[in-house]
């Protein structure tokens, strides 16, 4: 169990290019946190600063109010999950597992016990005397995940750990992962670029663009109320509709089309002002009554997903996506009443891209 | 028609094969003749099966000190090669610096270089440092294999992921224990070639020996060998009687250890 805090942190590499600028996050004991963004966003590097892997350029991290910036990996007493399993080929799956506690030294009749109970938990037993190249992709997930969890280390790392698997497994594994959290309630980061693994399984998620931090926040909070337009796109799937307008009085405008905003939803002083509106695809939808926020629009594709359709339209020149009950009877090429629910719209600065609260 | 194809192979092979064991055969037969019997006939299968000639080599060549010397340089020289060049090649592949991949380029330029060249400065300096012995040549082997095997190592390390030193150093591995626990256990394919490659040419050398050994009951076998050299006559009874002995050991350590070098070898093909 431990709690983290990490104070400015910066990492710049050896070609001057800056990795993480100013990381500043306090990690409370037993939290789930996902660090999530697109490639090169700087998470993983984050993870690795943590770890002990990489060096630290500037700022202070510290686990339990002992600043860790100098310690050895070995001595930060945590626990890590590659991106590729990092499993060692050349011993058995037990050896895999045993490795960390002999180099402790401990007993081997604790080790025995320890690597017993961590394949238990995770359906290893019979998989204990087998080499890793004589397993599958989730079984190899799970040794890799036991040869954390024999550790009782105060920390877990998860560096991508499902990005090797197939869908399937992965929706699995991210139940098993999330189960292990709460039967074990060891602090826990994690780090993935897939959206909906954070949204599911984190009880923080930091979302990071070029290095930098957008937004902290529990799932609800980020998918809910984005601090900018990077996060609203980044968040739910599939991604938040943005269109371009001004506001005049309470309708947004966008060309010929005009969208009344209910007063409680609108914020103060935007009038005539350029702004971005932000909608969920489930907030673009369809009602059976038509009123100030419902526009006709050609529907370019739909796409059944079983209980409801994916339709895909233009409005103005920007390409949209909303949800539509599948009992209604859609095809593309339709003109078709869309219902534009203005009072969950969110505002975006066009220029800073931050939201208008 | 394939049939025919893999007949015509197998008696290529069948040639190729009696063609490689001739001079073992001949080596063989003529250990045992009398010195008159070879001249007479090289091919036929002695009169008489008799080990005198052996008896004679055996004593001839101080045999059981030779074959300690070959044993010591060899093996003292091939295990001083992987330990070094493993682990000169795991610091080379994983500390990528410009100094790294310079140091490497010095390793493998050092493979073009022809020992001729350098063999008479190095006895010189090897000379007035007192190291022309045992001791002295196992020195300039450690000099000479590196290179190799350094280069082949360094190709092997390059395929080893960096994750698994990762994994292993928040296992609470200190770098000693990554590379002794993880690293080098992994390498047991590209370490078998190099040992069999290093093996072959230190075991059989006799060039560097001739000009670093000069003492006697320090010389290794391909040098005691020579003894039936001499400048009128050459016992060539003795000689293949003293041959046939020399490659005994190192058919028995191939019956014992051929297992695993096929193992290692195809292991490191499957890779």
């Amino acid at each position: 169990m431990a709690k983290l805090l990490m104070e400015q942190l910066t990492k710049t590499f050896d070609n001057k290019a800056m990795a993480v600028e100013n990381f500043n996050l306090t990690v409370e004991d037993e939290e789930f946190i996902v660090f999530v963004g697109p490639s090169g966003c700087g998470k993983s590097t984050t993870l690795r600063m943590i770890a002990g892997l990489e060096d630290i350029s500037s700022g202070t991290f510290s686990i339990d109010g002992k600043k860790m910036n100098e310690v050895e990996p070995k001595d930060r007493d945590i626990a890590m999950v590659f991106q590729n399993y990092a499993l060692y080929p050349h011993m058995t799956v037990y050896e895999n597992m045993a490795f960390s506690l002999k180099l402790k030294g401990m007993p081997k009749a604790e080790i025995k016990e320890r690597v017993r109970n961590a394949a238990e938990i995770l359906g290893l037993m019979d998989y204990l005397n087998r080499k890793p190249k004589a397993l599958s992709g989730g079984q190899r997930q799970r040794v890799a995940l036991g040869r954390a969890i024999v550790r009782d280390a105060k920390l877990f790392l998860m560096d991508e750990p499902l990005s090797n698997l197939d869908s399937k497994l992965r929706v699995q594994m991210r139940t098993e992962i999330s189960k292990l959290h709460q039967r074990l309630k060891t602090t826990t980061i994690y780090v993935t670029h897939d959206q909906t693994e954070a949204m599911t399984m984190a009880t923080r998620i930091v979302i990071m663009k070029d290095g930098v931090i957008q937004q902290v926040g529990t799932p609800k909070e980020v998918y809910d109320q984005p601090d900018n337009v990077f996060v609203a796109g980044f968040i739910g799937s599939p991604a938040m509709n943005f269109f371009n307008g001004r506001i005049e009085g309470n309708y947004f405008v966008m060309g010929q089309t005009k969208l009344l905003i209910p007063d409680s939803a609108l914020p103060e002083g935007l009038d005539n002002q350029e702004v971005i509106i932000g909608l969920r695809p489930e907030h673009i939808t369809h009602k059976p009554e038509k009123d100030q926020s419902t526009v006709e629009v050609n529907l370019d594709v739909v796409e059944l997903m079983g209980s409801e359709y994916m339709v895909y339209a233009t409005l103005e020149g920007h390409s949209f996506v909303g949800r539509v009950d599948a009992n209604l009877n859609l095809s593309a090429g339709t003109v078709f009443p869309m219902a534009f629910e203005m009072d969950k719209a969110r505002f975006f600065d066009p220029t800073t891209e931050k939201r208008i609260k | 028609m394939r049939k025919k194809k893999n007949w015509k192979l197998e008696i290529l092979g069948i040639l190729l094969g009696i063609l490689w064991l001739l001079p073992f055969y001949l080596m063989f037969v003529n250990s045992f003749k009398t010195k008159k019997e070879i001249f007479t006939d090289v091919t036929s299968p002695p009169e008489q099966w008799s080990f005198d000639n052996y008896i004679t080599a055996f004593h001839e060549l101080d045999f059981l000190q030779t074959l300690f010397n070959s044993l010591l340089i060899t093996v003292s020289s091939v295990l001083l090669i992987i330990i070094s060049s493993a682990m000169a090649a795991y610091a080379l592949s994983r500390a990528k610096s410009r100094i790294s991949t310079i140091l490497f380029f010095v390793f493998v330029a050092a493979m073009l270089i022809p020992f001729q060249s350098v063999m008479i400065p190095l006895v010189t300096v090897f000379g007035q440092f007192e190291m022309l012995n045992r001791g002295g040549l196992i020195f300039m082997y450690i000099g000479f294999g590196a290179s190799l095997s350094i280069f082949l190592y360094h190709g092997a390390l390059n395929n080893i992921p960096k994750s698994l030193d990762e994994a292993a150093r928040i296992d609470g591995a200190n770098r000693w224990q990554v590379f002794w626990h993880i690293i080098f256990p992994m390498l047991k394919p590209i370490t078998v070639t190099v040992a069999i490659l290093n093996i072959i040419w230190i075991w059989n050398d006799y060039l560097l020996p001739s000009l670093v050994i000069n003492k006697t009951g320090s010389e290794t076998i391909p040098l005691k060998m020579f003894f039936f050299f001499g400048e009128y006559t050459k016992q060539w009874h003795l000689a293949l009687a003293g041959l046939t002995l020399a490659i005994l050991p190192v058919i028995i350590f191939y019956f014992f250890a051929q297992r695993s070098i096929i193992k290692g070898v195809s292991d490191g093909a499957i890779k």
